[in-house]
This record gives structure tokens, sequence and C-alpha cells, in this order.
């Protein structure tokens, strides 16, 4: 089982060898701590016996050399509180330096399929998940498979030093001693793997149930229903105490395995001694030795079946991971741009998509032509594919048919940094870093002074409000933004549009969320700024229509019409009825 | 120095008041716990009497020569003692997981009432995401600490005391030695001055910040594509990361001295011991006994038992983690459950509502924040039967407050809200629940299906009224395009309704209660025009002899209403029917015209 686990993991190995050496270190260092605490109970075990039989008679005993007995457990004391020390000092270390290492490796494979690649992957929820599956990766070293190898190396150093006395003693010790840490902890995962799935279930039942009584809490005033509810919560919370209770068991029941086999190996090992002691082919001293050994020998094994258990879901962790880094990118870029755009109108000719094979098509034969310069808007219902013409301008995804230009160029000729230098995207939601406004602002112009950032910002009015906060542009904005409003947050990403200074934008609902002061208030500034550029204005809303320089109507993935927002009105009577519609 | 120390000073008190409560929850766990500890002593009088026959057969074997047959006795004794302690353990871990069950049950449903009795005033404050963490997260946090740690604290007095009662008996030096180390080692340890708690708190604490960064990273990895950021932030991350790890080791390395102090004090003993029993024999010590010179029986008996002295505190340190999450988990539960609570519980009149039911507030004035953040000021408002009001305003002008007012989930700080002449705060709460519908701007389907959604209006309603109401709602014809009609389970793990189909299931519910008064919150913001124009027939059919209360932006919806009501900044600056305040030239004037002319859908 064991090797099948490692062979479905092996992608995660070309993260280890950088940490290799620290790796063994730890493990040695937990090494030395077992042989250490053995070594301190079987000596002081042996030392005692040997004392109390030489000290029988009074020739034997002022022959004995207690010299060496003596600084021999102390040695061992305190090798044994260093190593145990350095072992979680390199063990932690690793562990963080592993958990960095897999992070980056995994950014690194999933970067270029974003976000396309990502789409199924993007909740919160996920992405949550998707960072605990990390950390749960990294506690396989520290959590699992440290302690097996320490354990392992262990038997072996034991097996030698009982087989100097007795090779019976010796094979017995070990065999039960594999048998504890492999049969036992396997039986004991097994067993839980069912229990543990339950319990993934009855959390998430017990969490939807938990966060619909806090979101539906009015509605559950309001129709009396807060007696009904309560029961439901009891009920799933039964549910996952049993699932709970369950795994105790097996935790106890593995308790109690354990023990027996220690018992047992300890007996065995003291009866077979006894034996060759009274057959004279033991010294008696050596007795407590054995017994001492064995004992402290299994301590190590004690506590493999709850790292097992862990194994069950490393497992899983791992295979989530590697579902989400196998996924292929769906566009690639080439490396260097053939021709450079010499001019910056965009134009969409003949152009089908659609996201999945088995979904109807988003854009359907769209044909758009924006000359340099203008600004057009695209206007529909939410669905019509408006939002897909952004994904495909910026190859978030390819075509399915037709092509997209600009300035004559087929995008697909332009290298990944060219094409982002060109075109710029205000996207719905624009998201914000839980970073400084600085730091948000510096994304898009790396070595921008602060003369130019306040640039950016007073075109957007938003240089007051920076200018008010006690830290200025180092003000930190909370995640995700939060701690401005929605429409200070949405200038915000304005101004970093605006530094970017591109010749074609793609603004992908500007508007939305935003009360109608503040809206017409950002159209005015988005009208000022893009003077001169090609803009593509993406929208539902009405405001800012008539100043269009054209507007593209879409529904259901198709061109219907295209004019002025005055020709429109007059001539296209689905146009002009939508609009009363609006009103 | 002085700072920290006042700082640490603050957290212990707090930390204090926690631990209190901790204790106070234990109640319904204390038999498991006292069962979990006796166990685990009893356990440990097993491994006494391991030691003592242990002991004897070694001694006989080796210095009395007797053959293993003779011993057999004693090979029974052990045998038994390890089946025993192994028996032991399972009824253990059973044991300490029923005395957190018990806990956890009682305070998760504790805190669910109190946040429903705090009602929705609170929790449209706070975020889901948050509270459901404490409900959820937080309340595990607990196991642990009723199940491991309680125990754990009476063992580590009972068991070394016992084991150290056991060694004096045979030799009063090692016995004493034992006992000298055994307060040395908390000494040192709070010298060293990180605990344990530190190690699991700062761990705790890096690898969250560390989630939050590469979290914020992923999320907004399309943004930094768009920009050309997106490969460089790779080695962002590893510096971030590495940043964390510098710091966060620099801590460990000190906090991992206070449990390298115990290794050592538990490791050196038995050492020490060793030494003193080996020399003993040897002659060269003749302290310590009691007349009789020690046995090797005796000698390997206090050997045996010398670890078992520190594995007490040894289990207590690997359990102190536990300690830290259930005081963490206790912080903040107790932040829920001892914020005020709103309050309307106390009255018994239901007044006489033959003629429909009338509403009026009388100089309201609602404050959140202890006062500090006032939403209404001196509101006077009428709300007639068989009419329909709407009430108007900027978002912050106080609508929703006023909402929640009417729906008894804030209390009035002044005045009053009457209904058919009685206060409201004397009236019985559940029977004014019972005459409200309500429709939020954001309805919430419940796990369950589109039939029992509806069946929430009125739990023992027929099939025929069901099924009547599903209609009203314009529900049959979403029902029909699902695979089992209205037994199409919904909610978040069922078919996904879209927010017009979610708000006719909220209609439905209206329907079918058919209570007197109707207050809806922006019941046509986002649907889909057929929907939008239902709810506003269904309000035109129910309004008769009903009490309508609408917030709405709508202009169509305004001049439908009988009367308006403009709240501005909390208070009502306006009010009257539509013809009279588009004749005023007033602010209502104003917002129409803006509405109309700004393209607000």
């Amino acid at each position: 089982m064991k090797a099948a686990i490692l062979k479905e993991l092996s992608p995660f190995l070309a993260v280890v060898p950088r940490y290799l050496t620290r790796l063994a270190l730890g493990a040695l260092a937990g090494l030395a701590a077992a042989a250490a605490a053995v070594g301190l109970m079987s000596l002081s075990g042996w030392f005692i016996s040997a004392a109390a039989a030489a000290g029988l008679a009074p020739a034997t005993a002022y022959l004995f050399n207690f010299f060496l007995p003596s600084i021999g457990v102390r040695i061992f004391a305190i090798l044994r509180t260093a190593a145990r020390y350095a072992e979680r000092v390199v063990t932690h270390d690793v562990t963080f330096r592993i958990l960095e290492g897999l992070r980056v490796w995994f950014y690194r494979r999933i970067e270029p399929m974003a976000p396309a690649g990502l789409w199924r992957f993007r909740s919160g929820d996920i992405l949550n998940r998707i960072i605990a599956d990390i950390e749960a990766l990294d506690n396989f070293y520290l959590r699992t498979l440290s302690p097996a190898v320490v354990a392992l190396l262990l038997s072996i150093l034991v097996f030698f030093l009982l087989a100097v006395f007795d090779e019976w003693i010796a094979v017995t010790f070990w065999l039960l001693f594999v048998f504890a840490g492999t049969g036992v902890s396997t039986g004991a995962a097994q067993a839980a793997e069912p229990a543990g799935r339950l319990i993934t279930a009855c959390s998430a039942q017990l969490r939807l149930h938990a966060v619909e009584g806090l979101q539906g809490l009015a509605e559950i005033i309001v129709f009396g229903a807060a007696g009904q509810h309560q029961e439901i919560v009891r009920r799933s919370q039964a549910e996952l105490m049993a699932g709970q209770r369950r795994m105790a068991h097996i935790r106890g029941v593995s308790a109690a395995a354990m023990h027996v086999l220690s018992g047992a190996a300890v007996l065995a090992a003291l009866y077979c001694g006894c034996d060759r002691v009274s057959a004279g082919r033991l010294d008696g001293a050596a007795l407590a030795m054995i017994a001492l050994a064995v004992t402290a020998a299994f301590e190590t094994v004690f506590s493999l079946p709850t790292a097992y258990q862990f194994l069950g879901r490393i497992r899983a962790a791992g295979l989530r991971l590697l579902e989400v880094v196998e996924t292929a990118p769906p566009v690639s870029f080439v490396g260097s741009t053939r021709t450079v755009p010499a001019h910056f109108d965009v134009a969409f000719d003949d152009v089908s998509f659609r996201y999945r094979p088995e979904r109807p098509r988003a854009l359907k034969q769209v044909s758009i032509f924006v000359p340099q310069g203008r600004r057009i808007a695209v206007v529909g219902e939410s669905g019509a594919g408006k939002s897909t013409l952004a994904n495909l301008l910026v190859r978030f995804f390819d075509p399915e048919t037709g092509s997209i230009r600009i300035g004559g160029a087929d995008i697909r000729s332009l290298s990944e940094p060219d094409l982002r230098r060109i075109v710029v995207v205000l996207s719905q939601p624009s998201h914000l870093f839980s970073e400084t406004i600085r730091a948000n602002l510096l994304l898009a112009k790396p070595d921008a002074g602060d003369a130019e950032l306040r640039g950016a910002l007073a075109a957007v009015r938003l240089v007051d409000f920076v200018d008010r906060l006690p830290d200025g542009l180092d003000t930190w904005v909370g995640e995700a933004g939060q701690l401005m409003s929605a429409g200070q947050a949405r200038r915000l990403a304005v101004a970093r549009t605006i530094l970017r200074d591109a010749p074609v934008w793609v603004l992908d609902e500007p508007t939305e969320g935003l009360d109608r002061i503040t809206e017409a208030e950002l159209v005015d500034s988005l009208m000022a700024v893009t003077g001169g550029r090609t803009v593509l204005w993406i929208t539902h809303r009405l405001a800012g229509l008539e100043r269009m320089d054209g507007v593209v109507v879409l529904d259901q993935g198709r061109v219907i019409a295209y004019g002025t927002h005055a020709e429109l009105c007059v001539s296209n009577p689905h146009y002009a009825a939508w609009y009363a519609q609006m009103k | 120095m002085a700072i920290g120390i006042v700082n640490g000073f603050a957290m212990a008190i707090d930390t204090r008041q926690s631990m209190r409560w901790l204790y106070a929850q234990s109640r319904p766990a204390r038999g498991a716990i006292v069962r979990t500890t006796a166990l685990g002593w009893v356990s440990g009088l097993v491994v006494m009497v391991q030691a003592f026959f242990l002991s004897r057969v070694i001694h006989g074997v080796f210095i009395d020569a007797r053959p293993p047959e003779a011993m057999a006795g004693a090979f029974a004794v052990l045998a038994v003692a390890v089946l025993l302690r192994a028996a032991l353990a399972w009824l253990r871990e059973a044991s300490a997981f029923a005395a957190g069950e018990a806990v956890r049950a009682q305070v998760r449903l504790l805190l669910m009432g109190r946040i429903a009795a705090r009602g929705p005033a609170f929790t449209r404050g706070e975020q889901t995401g948050a509270l459901t963490s404490v409900l959820v997260e937080q309340v595990e946090g607990l196991q642990d600490f009723y199940a491991l740690y309680l125990p754990q604290l009476a063992l580590v007095v009972l068991l070394p005391l016992t084991i150290a009662a056991a060694v004096l008996s045979r030799s009063w030096a090692a016995g004493g030695l034992l006992l000298a180390t055994a307060p040395l080692i908390p000494l040192f340890t709070i010298l060293v001055g990180m605990g344990a708690e530190n190690i699991s708190q700062r761990h705790f604490q890096a690898l969250a910040r560390m989630s939050a960064h590469f979290l914020d990273v992923l999320q907004g990895l399309a943004t930094l594509k768009l920009f050309g950021r997106s490969r460089e932030e790779a080695e962002r991350i590893a510096r971030v990361s590495a940043e964390y790890r510098r710091r966060t080791m620099s801590v460990l390395r000190v906090a991992f001295l206070s449990s390298a102090v115990l290794e050592f004090f538990a490791s050196l003993s038995i050492a020490l011991v060793a030494v003193y029993l080996g020399m003993s024999y040897l002659g060269y010590f003749s302290f310590g006994m009691y007349g009789q010179p020690l046995t090797l029986a005796d000698g390997l008996f206090i050997l045996l038992l010398a670890p078992e002295f520190y594995l007490p505190l040894r289990e207590l340190g690997a359990h102190y983690h536990a300690r830290a999450q259930a005081l963490a988990a206790a912080d903040q539960i107790r932040i829920l459950l001892g914020g005020p609570l709103p309050g309307m519980s106390a009255g018994v009149v239901r007044p006489e509502t033959t003629d429909g039911i009338h509403i009026q507030c009388r100089g309201v004035q609602v404050a959140y924040d202890g006062g500090r953040r006032v939403a209404l000021k001196g509101v006077s408002l009428d709300v007639a039967p068989g009419r329909c009001t709407a009430l108007i305003g900027g978002s912050g002008a106080g609508k929703s407050t006023l909402v929640f007012l009417l729906l008894g989930f804030v209390r009035p700080h002044q005045g009053e809200v009457i209904v058919n002449g009685v206060s409201l705060a004397d009236i019985d709460a559940g029977w004014w629940r019972r005459q409200v519908s309500w429709i939020g701007q954001n309805p919430v389907i419940f796990h369950g299906t589109i039939r029992e959604n509806l069946r929430m209006g009125r739990p023992d309603a027929g099939e025929d009224d069901v099924v009547a109401a599903a209609r009203a709602a314009g529900l049959l014809d979403v029902a029909g395009r699902l695979p089992q009609g209205l037994d199409t389970p919904v909610g978040e793990q069922g078919a996904g309704l879209s927010h017009g189909e979610a708000q006719r299931v909220a209609l439905g519910r209206v329907f079918l209660k058919n209570a007197p008064v109707l207050i809806l919150d922006e019941p046509t913001a986002g649907v889909d025009p057929g929907t939008a124009r239902l709810v506003m027939d269904s309000i035109e059919s129910l309004r008769a002899g009903r009490t309508v209360l609408t917030v709405t932006h709508r202009l169509a919806d305004i001049h439908r209403a009988d009367r308006i009501v403009v709240l501005e900044e909390g208070r009502v600056i306006e009010a009257g029917s539509p013809e009279e305040l588009m004749a005023s030239g007033g602010p209502f004037q104003r917002l129409a015209g803006a509405l109309r002319g700004g393209g607000y859908p």
C-alpha cells in the first residue's frame, strides 16, 4: 500500500532533493534520540543487575568497574536531550522549507494555465482547500515519514544489540516490532478511512446548516421555523459526533493492540532470556538489559498508527492537487512577436467560441471592428457573450473559428509580454491585493514614481481621499480591498489601468454595483482618460452610451445590431425597446 | 520591556476569564472526565504491578537461580497485566472522547440559541464566514481540552505521587531524588519564558499569514497575468515564505528549550537513580534505605518506575496545545455569547385585529453600537390597513433599520411602535411574528425541496393550499421545468435557483402564510422583468385589507403606492400621496426626476 501511494505521489518527489541533507539530518537526530533512550534504560538495567550480583561478595564488588557504566548513563541522558532538541528544530525547519518548495512548485505549474485552466478552481472555497491540501502534503514528512524511518532504523539497531546475546530473542523482537509498526498501523488506517470520509461529509453538512441558520435567520424567525432549524442542526451534530466516536474507538483499539504486542514482546524476550540463563547460556545481568531495551524500543512505534491515518488524508490531498496541476494549458504563446502592430485598431473576424464542448456557443460568428482611438460599447443581457469577447482578446482562451487582430496582426502571433503591454483590462470584479495602495498601483508600472501614482489617482478623483489617509499611499487596503468602499476600490482599479498606459483598453462592466452618482462621475473620468485610446466598453447599464462612437448589441452570442446610440434608437426597434425598458 | 509586561498582564486577565468559562462549561462532562482520570490512574497502578513482578522474575532467575517454570505465577500475572493495560487504553480513549463530545454539543446549541436571540440585526452586521467559523471550527477546537488536557492535569498530580510513594517505600533516597526534581521542571520552564503555548501559537499564526498571502496570490492570479507580472510572483512567494520561516524558527528554537528542560531532568534523574542503585549495591553508598539492604528486585522496581514518574508531565506537554486552542476558541465564543440582546419577549397582549392592522411609529429613535451610530431619529409614520406605503431613500437612510424595527428585530431607544393602539413592546412577540410576512432583498432558500421551502409559510397547511400558493407565486412553471417538480431538492446542494426563481419561492411563502401585514424590501431589485411584474401584481392582489409596506427604488412601484415616506439620514423628510409629493417640489420630486433620468433599471 505504501509503495502504491509513493508511486501516485511521485510528481511531488521532485520537490524533495533540495532538502535531502536536512531530511537525513532530522532522521538521524531522531534516531540518535531514540537510541540514546534505549541505551539509557538498558545500560541502567545492566549496571544495576551486574552491580547487585557483584555486590553479593566484597571481592567482586571491589573489582567492579562502575566508572564506565555510570558515566555511560549520564552521557546517554545528555545525548537524549540534545538529540531530541536537534530533531525538533531540524524537522520543523525542514517542514517550513518543504512547504515553501511545494507552494512555489504548485504556483509555477498553474501559472501558465491561469485563469482559463483554473476555471473550475476559482471559488474561494476551492482555493482554501488547495492551500490546506498543500499543508497536508507538507505534514507527510513530519508526521508520517520521519517517525516511520526512525522506528525502522532503531529496530535494526536493537536487533543487533539483542543478537549479541541471543538470536531467538532478537528475531522474535524484530518480528513483533515490525508487525506492530506495519500491521497494526495499516489495519487502523484502513478502518479509519471510511470513518474519515463520514466525518468530512458530516462536517460539511453541519457547516451548511450553520450557514443557512445565519444567512436565513430573518426568514427563520419571521416564519416561525426556529425550533425546526435547531432540531436540524442538532441532528447534523449528532451524526458528526457519531462518526468521530467511531474514530475514537479505532484509536482505542489500535492503542490496545500496541500494548498487547509490546507486552508480548517483553514477556517473550524475558521468558527466552530466563530460559537461557537457567541453561547457563546467558549472563543474568543481561536479563534486565534485554527487557528494558525491548520496552524502550517499542515506544517509537506507539505513535505510528496515527501517523498512518494521516497517510490516507495526504494521499487524497496529493491526488486533488495533481488533478489541478495536470490540466493542460488551453493557450500557448509564441516566444517572440513576429511583427509588432503599428496601429491599434481591434478586429474580431467571424469569431465563434464555446467554453466547454457540451455547452452552447458563447459567441457565434461575431465580427466587430473598433477603429483606433475610438470607443465602442458592447451591450446585451447577462449571458449574451460580452465578457467572452474580453476573455478572447486577452487570450485567456482561443476562439474556435475566426481570428482576432490588433493593428492587422493576429494576436496569436504576439508574445505574451507584448500582448499584455498592448491590452489592459479592467475586469469585473477587479481584484485588489491585500497590500498597500502603492503596491496595488505599482503592479501596473513597477518603476512609477509617487508623482505618477498621484497623477493616476487624480484622474479618478481619489487623490484627496488618499491624502487624507494617515498613511497615504502606504495605507493597507484590506483583504481584496475590503477597507475601501466599492466605488473607491473600483476607482483605484481604474487608476491602476491608467498607469498601465496601454493603447487598447477593455472595460468590463466598469460601473457595476455602483450607485447612480458614483457611476456618473466614473463615466466622466473614464471618458476623460481614454481620449485617443481604442476602447471596448462592455456593459449592461445605460450610463454613457450616448457618448460612445458606436454601440454593438449582442444577444445570445450574436451581433444583432450596430450603430451609434442615436441611430439605433431610431432604426432598431429592439434596441429602442430595450433602452426604454431599462429606464 | 515594561510595555510588554503590562500587555502580558492584560492578556493574563482575559485568559483567566476564558479559563474560568472553560471550567464552567465542563459540567456535562464531569463524569466522563473523572472516569478518564480514574482509568489513567488505574493504568498507572497496573504499570506498578508489572514493574513489581518483572523485577521479581529477574531477581528470581538471576540472583536466586530459580528456573523460569518456578516463576510461572509471576509470568501469568504479567500477561494479565498486559491485557488489562490494553483494555484500559481502549476504555480511556472512549471515555475521553465522551467528555469532549458532551461539552461541544452543549456549547454549540448554546451559541445557536444566543445568535438566534440576538437576531438578524446582529447577523447582518457580521461576516457569515467568521460566525460560521466560531460555530463549527472553534467549538470543535474545544474537544481535546476536556478529553485530553483536563484529565491529564489531574493525573500529573495523582500518578507521580503514587509512584513516589511506591518508590519511597523501598528507598527514601531514590524517592527523594524523584520528588526533588519534580518542582524544578515547571520552575525552569517558566524561567526559560516561553511555554509550549507559544510554540503552537506562533507556528499557527505564521502558517495562517503565509496561507492568507498565498490565497491572495491565487485569487488574483488572473489580474497578475493581465499585468504581465505572474511569472515573477513565484520568487515573491518563496521570499515571503522564507521570511516567515526565519522569524518563526527563531521563536521556536527558544520555545523548544522548555520541553528540553523536562527531557533533561527526566533523563538525568533516571541516570542518577541508576548510579545510586548501582553504587549502593557495590557498597559505596549505604544511605537511603530502611535497615535492610536493597535487593535487585527493589532496585529494578525503582528503575522501571522512574520513567513512569515523568511520563504524565511529558504527556501534559504533548496535550498543551489543546489548552491554547481551547483558550483561543473560548475567547471568540465568549464574544459571541456576551453581546447585547434586543429583547422583545416580555409582552403578552394580543390586540384586536377585526379592522386590520394599523402600524404607527411615534418619535422612534434607533441607534447601534451602544448608541454611537444613530440609524433612525425621531421617525413618525403611519401605515394603515388596506393601504400600500412605499418607503424610499438613499443608501444609509435607515430603511432597513425601519424594516427591522417593525419586524421586532431591534427595539427603539426612544419613542415607540404602536400596533392597533398597543405598544409593540407590550405585544406578545410570537403573536406579532405570526401577523407579519416579509420578503428580503436576498431571499434565502433552505436545504430541502421547493415544497418544504414553501411550507415554511405555514407548516400545517394542506396540500391544496401549498399548490395554490405555488400557482399564485408563478412557481408551477418553474417547477414544471424541473425533474421532480415541487419536490426537487434545492439549496446549495440541490438545483440552483436563479434570483428571480428564489424570489418567487419567497412570494409563495407569503401567499401561504396569508398574514395581514406584508413588508417587502426591494422585492424587484435584480430580478428579470417577468418576475418583477409577477411580484407587483401579487402585491396588488394582496393589498385588500392588508397593511403593506414596501421599500423600493422603482418609479413604477412608487406611483402605485397610496402613500410615500421619504427617509434621509434617519429622518422622515417628506410623507404624503404620490400626487401631493410630486406637486410639492420637494426632495421627492428631485429624487423621482433623478431616478427617471439616470437610467437606473
